[in-house]
């Protein structure tokens, strides 16, 4: 022990001196601190969003009520047409009356984008088929949403192990070509334990600046309080993990004895492989194997059935005219039979649509899911954007409790527009609310630590041996 | 370096600067051959390139099958929807799709992040809906496979690799001493190691450039495409590519000349390559974010709402429709809109259309000009982080840019106006009662969406920053190699 804390400390020494470790550290403390300080401006935004959102909701609803009690209290100048008039629960539920759904950042949201940006925080159900409202996207210049933000997420999978690297490339190869290795091996007492300390002295460096950076970083622009939640441990761990595993391949890679030009080229090429190819092969693999289905088929399908169900109503209604020629026709009701009419068409025939294309999105997942163990880059990304909030599985949950509060939405005002009942100041007050999850997420993080750990552990056994063979 | 072939250089070097500068390049490419990684890598490049080419094509063609299928599709449900008013067909509305450019196959650009569907309805101009990385999942943010994201990132690494120990490893053994005092000059050592690594780079982009070729001429539809624009745009991407590679083959032999050993030339240009092709594209669109702020969708909604106000839409009661209709009254002598010769709600459509036309061209105008000044911010450190220049560069001659898609949406709007005019004129003429319908021949009439995509000039009219920041790169990479070279030491 005391010689792995003998080498520990006379690496560290050492380190200490180097220009560029300072150098290297600092500019990776700089970007994991740049990156949170973007991240609290997005989690900012998200929250204005929202905000905003609910915001016009209270004056929309708001104004409908002030507009019914007038009506109420006759004292509106002229009848509103079906689609303003706020007694009419076929129209109002449809847009007027809509609800916001949204979805409150987690504590640790700064942390990362994932698929905050594709998917707006807030969506406003209304009673027509999803296709309608469910795939409204939040105002981005495309070439931003392309390159991507600074987030931590990104400093971690791409910035953090470079530094990595760059301490520990050359341990062994270092000390062999500048002709150290061999005082080294000879002066210490027990030579694996002593270049095990200092190993560990090039590892701890930017796996230490970097949980101390992330801690200081989060609890500077989210809150302290944030650094005790669950999250917190989880996103430590994931950094953790990913650093090991770079670490033990840098190892395992100068325990082959080569030269340190060597290991800069195979680490360089490994870093590529497991941080570019493999997630860009793994996503067109995916994809060619089951490509995702094409959302227009829904819009088509809606607008087909919407086209069927106003046929339909024309024949019903020209055979009733036929039938009660003499009765006086309600334009008014019937504008309203034939919305609810072409709505619910399009609802059901939309539903159907959209469990086919889960179902193929679904498939493709699980092939992505399966081949994403190649890279531990990719299962860390993933586990950051699920330990922020930002990654699918919560978007997931969020797209099923927006189904869900769709039915109830429906249910509300169809009832009432089915049976012919004018919605009433009462029905405003108790209109169905979205119920909104918590703000913390549980990421689910076996994928993410099994991922990392496994070759993390062979690495490591690996890197032991060339360790044991090492010679002057 | 130490079986360099002397021999030749000593015989001619005070004489032809063409006689150093050919053996020197033939020495390098005689190295590189016998580097057996460095050729893997050319090959795992290579099959690379090959590879995203091919789940290029077939993303492409399935795409493209897609489309004019829903177009087809689509076109059936207008033509077929029965007899209704004209102003609830204009509602119901038609969709255009976006048609995929063929050289997105190499690039797909910005196509995943902007809907390829526009609702072309009444009264509103509505953004291309269904973006497809809202499916690609975690996986797509981190990159897809493509020929330009291989030529992007991995291409200039290898780049590097070749190049980096050019006149750092010839000094460190020994070599670069004998060379120069034979009487090479640096300049001439530089060009012809320059000579070499740019065949090089031409190797790295001959994969793709020829795959693209094949692939274009078998797979694009001559009617909806000129394959000679396809070419011409093939051809400039290329170009951009080559001067990009270019700008590393100096870049790598400048860092050579000037450290002080190769391990601290690879280091110096493992950070750039980094600083380039993962850094600097973030922190450009962190700040063009941050610089030319765009407005939230809710932000943009409500200021189109506002001014669409001032206009009367249905509202039979807003004081500009009846200022309308006392002037159309007035126009035709008449007192009552009854007594009009024409239907009045079709005149009132069409001028509510007309008022709205240009509030959407005044908010859509501006949101693209605040996306162009961002793309421009971007582009703007093209010269020092060329990836920032090339990006834009090969996506606008790809036909995959935000600018072809605001192209696009232009197009899908002024369809969606002559449908608007189209079903006024109609009713301003035929409907005499509220029970007005019109059939399948007015449906008919009324045009399917038919666009076709600009050719190569509107690529290049769009791209005078990129082409700017790439030339600027090369020429200081050049500038930068020739200064090192002039400092040029043995050890």
């Amino acid at each position: 022990m005391s010689a792995f804390l003998a080498g520990l400390r006379f690496e560290a020494l050492s380190l200490k001196r180097e220009r560029a470790v300072w150098l290297a550290l600092g500019a990776l403390v700089a970007a994991i601190l740049f990156s949170l300080h973007t991240g609290a401006a997005r989690v900012e935004t998200q929250k204005s969003l929202v905000a905003a959102a609910r915001a016009e909701e209270a004056q929309r609803i708001e104004g409908l009520k002030k507009t019914l009690a007038k009506l109420e209290a006759g004292d509106a100048k002229d009848e509103p047409p079906p689609y303003r008039d706020p007694r009419n629960a076929a129209f109002m539920g449809g847009g007027p009356a809509a609800r916001v759904a949204a979805l409150a950042p987690t504590p640790l949201a700064l942390a990362a984008v994932g698929q905050s940006d594709l998917f707006p925080p807030v969506v406003k159900v209304t009673t027509a088929s999803k296709d309608s409202f469910l795939y409204a996207d939040e105002i981005e210049n495309p070439a931003n949403l392309m390159s991507g933000s600074t987030d931590l997420a990104f400093v971690i999978v791409f910035v953090y192990p470079l530094v990595l690297l760059a301490l520990t490339f050359n341990l062994l190869a270092g000390e062999r070509e500048q002709g150290t290795l061999a005082m080294t091996l000879a002066s210490a007492r027990n030579p694996r334990a002593t270049l095990a300390g200092k190993l560990a002295a090039r590892v701890l460096a930017p796996i230490g600046a970097t949980l101390l950076a992330a801690a200081l970083g989060i609890a500077a622009f989210a809150g302290a309080s944030a650094l005790a939640s669950p999250s917190f441990i989880a996103l430590a761990t994931i950094i953790l993990l990913y650093g090991l595993f770079w670490a033990a391949l840098a190892c395992a890679v100068d325990g082959l004895g080569k030269s340190s030009s060597f290991n800069a080229l195979t680490l360089i090429c490994a870093f590529v492989v497991v941080t570019m190819l493999a997630p860009a092969g793994i996503n067109s693999l995916a994809g060619y194997a089951h490509p995702a289905p094409s959302r227009i088929d829904m819009v088509l399908a809606a607008r087909a059935a919407s086209t069927d169900a106003d046929k339909a109503r024309d024949a019903a209604l020209a055979r009733y005219t036929d039938e009660h020629s003499h009765e006086k026709r309600d334009r008014a009701r019937e504008g309203t039979l034939r919305r609810l009419a072409t709505q619910e068409a399009a609802f059901q025939r939309v539903e159907g649509v959209i469990a086919q294309h889960d179902a193929q999105l679904d498939r493709q997942r699980a092939v992505a899911d399966r081949l994403s163990f190649v890279s531990p880059a990719l299962l860390t990304y993933r586990a950051l954007a699920d330990v922020a909030g930002a990654g699918e599985a919560r978007y997931r949950g969020f797209l099923d409790r927006i189904a869900a509060f769709h039915v109830e939405w429906r249910d509300f005002f169809l009832s009432r527009a089915k049976a012919g009942t004018a919605m009433t100041a009462a029905d405003y007050g108790a209109l169905p609310r979205f119920a909104e999850q918590g703000e913390q997420t549980s990421a689910d993080m076996a994928a993410p630590l099994a991922g990392a750990l496994i070759p993390t552990v062979l690495l490591a056994i690996f890197a032991a041996r060339g360790l044991r063979r090492v010679r002057p | 370096m130490s079986d360099m072939a002397l021999a030749p250089v000593a015989q001619v070097a005070p004489t032809r600067r063409t006689h150093v500068i050919r053996p020197v390049a033939a020495k390098e490419f005689l190295e590189m051959r016998r580097d057996r990684r460095l050729l893997a890598l050319f090959a795992f490049a290579a099959l690379l390139t090959l590879a995203s080419l091919g789940f290029g094509a077939a993303e492409n063609a399935r795409l493209t099958r897609e489309r004019a299928a829903a177009a087809e599709a689509d076109r059936l449900l207008w033509t077929s929807q029965g007899a209704k008013n004209p102003h609830a067909a204009a509602h119901f509305g038609q969709y255009a799709f976006k048609p995929t450019s063929p050289l997105s196959l190499a690039d797909p650009g910005v196509d995943p992040y902007v809907g390829s569907a526009v609702w072309l309805e009444a009264h509103k101009q509505n953004e291309a809906q269904f973006r497809a990385a809202r499916d690609g999942g975690i996986a797509a943010r981190l990159g897809g496979l493509s020929a330009a994201f291989i030529l992007q990132t991995v291409a200039p690494l290898i780049v590097l690799l070749a190049g980096f120990a050019s006149f750092s490893g010839e000094r460190e053994s020994g070599t670069l001493k004998q060379l120069l005092s034979l009487g090479a000059r640096p300049r001439d050592l530089l060009a012809g190691k320059a000579v070499a690594l740019l065949g090089a780079s031409a190797a790295l982009l001959a994969p793709a450039a020829i795959g693209a070729a094949v692939a274009v001429a078998t797979m694009t539809d001559a009617n909806r495409f000129s394959l000679a624009d396809q070419f011409l745009r093939l051809a400039a991407m290329t170009a951009g590519y080559a001067v990009y590679l270019a700008g590393f083959v100096f870049l790598a032999l400048g860092v050579s000349a000037l450290a002080k050993s190769s391990r601290a030339a690879l280091v110096t240009l493992l950070a750039f390559w980094l600083v380039n092709s993962f850094l600097a594209p973030r922190l450009a669109t962190d700040v063009a974010r941050g610089l030319a702020p765009t407005p939230t969708a809710q932000e943009f909604r409500a200021a189109i709402a506002k001014d669409k106000a001032k206009s009367f839409g249905h509202d039979e009661t807003h004081p500009a429709f009846i200022a309308f209709r006392d002037e159309v009254l007035k126009k035709y002598g008449v007192k009552d809109v009854k007594d009009l010769p024409v239907s009045f709600r079709g005149l009132s459509l069409r001028k509510d259309d007309e008022n709205g036309y240009a509030i959407f061209d005044r908010h859509f105008g501006a949101l693209q000009g605040a996306y162009e000044r961002q793309d421009a911010l971007r582009a703007s450190a093209g010269f020092l982080f060329p990836l920032l220049a090339l990006r834009p560069f090969s996506m606008a001659f790809a036909g995959s840019d935000s600018r072809a898609q605001f192209d696009f949406a232009a197009a899908a709007e002024a369809h969606r106006r002559d449908i608007q005019n189209e079903v006024s004129d109609n009713i301003i003429h035929f409907q005499r009662d509220e029970s007005y319908v019109a059939g399948t021949e007015l449906w008919k009439r009324i045009a399917a969406f038919s666009y076709r995509a600009p050719a190569v000039g509107f690529a290049a009219s769009g791209s005078g920053e990129a082409i700017a920041g790439l030339i600027g790169w090369l020429a200081l990479t050049v500038a930068f190699a020739l200064f090192a070279i002039r400092r040029l030491r043995p050890l």
